[in-house]
């Protein structure tokens, strides 16, 4: 059996400018060791006066509880600026993650980029 | 022998999540799990770990060691004990999450255990001898 940790154990964050908002295409697994990785981006975008983000979670196929934290915060914090996070393309086991937690009713959830950045 | 249990033990901090996550796909693998469980099994094994390494042992004895042991009861059904020698937990007692507060109103954790209360077929814990032993099962058609 291929070791899906072995092979997807990396996560990759491409920034891109859709219209207003930033998007986030956030790819490979979000776990313990670099969901921190995702906060960071974040506050970067902060930083520039981004407060409206989209992330691309398509190619992502894991997230664990601490990948969660991470969108929590990050959301909570643009809350806070009157900004927002939104999510799209969710898919597979990170879906059934955001359902199973109940946050598919917490964040704004959206089936493609092009409808999260309208 | 097919169905004897195989140990792991290994220091409780993140970096041995992926030699225990390795062990687990044998298990798996013996066990004969589709793919679409694979995830599942891993992001048991990932929340359980992960609450060893945070929250088992005070800091002066970090990093205490957690052992990971697999069994298949048969064909299609794996059953995995992740145990540690640290405090008394019982996450079975843990309060379960409000998942109808809002964006606001949320704490931004306590969805591990949630989270594997909800995957796992089982869930058993013990107190023996002082090691929390936690147990939870995962089936080919759960």
């Amino acid at each position: 059996m291929p070791s899906q940790h072995n092979d997807k154990s990396n996560l990759s964050i491409e920034r891109t400018q859709v219209s207003d908002h930033v998007v986030l295409v956030v790819s490979g697994r979000m776990d313990a060791e670099n969901a921190s990785q995702f906060e960071e981006k974040c506050k970067d975008c902060m930083a520039e006066g981004h407060t409206r983000l989209v992330a691309d979670l398509g190619g992502l196929a894991y997230v664990s509880s601490m990948g969660l934290r991470s969108f929590l915060s990050v959301a909570k914090t643009l809350q806070s600026k009157g900004g927002v996070l939104r999510l799209c393309c969710l898919k597979g086991l990170v879906k059934q993650v955001f359902e199973i937690t109940g946050l598919m009713q917490v964040f704004s959830v959206y089936e493609s980029v092009e409808s999260a950045v309208l | 022998m097919p169905g004897a249990p195989r140990s792991l033990t290994i220091a409780a901090k993140a970096a041995s999540l992926r030699a225990v996550t390795e062990f687990v796909h044998k298990g798996a693998l013996e066990a004969s799990l589709p793919a679409a469980r694979i995830g599942e099994l891993d992001l048991l094994i990932d929340e359980l770990i992960t609450n060893v390494c945070i929250h088992a042992y005070p800091a002066d004895v970090l990093p205490g060691v957690v052992t990971v042991k697999y069994s298949v009861p048969a064909p299609g059904e794996l059953s995995v004990e992740v145990a540690d020698q640290g405090v008394e937990f019982n996450p079975l007692k843990a309060e379960p999450p409000d998942l109808t507060l809002s964006l606001e109103e949320r704490p931004i954790g306590g969805l591990g255990i949630h989270l594997v209360k909800t995957l796992a077929t089982s869930l058993t814990y013990r107190r023996e001898q002082g090691w929390n032993r936690l147990t939870f099962g995962i089936s080919a058609d759960s």
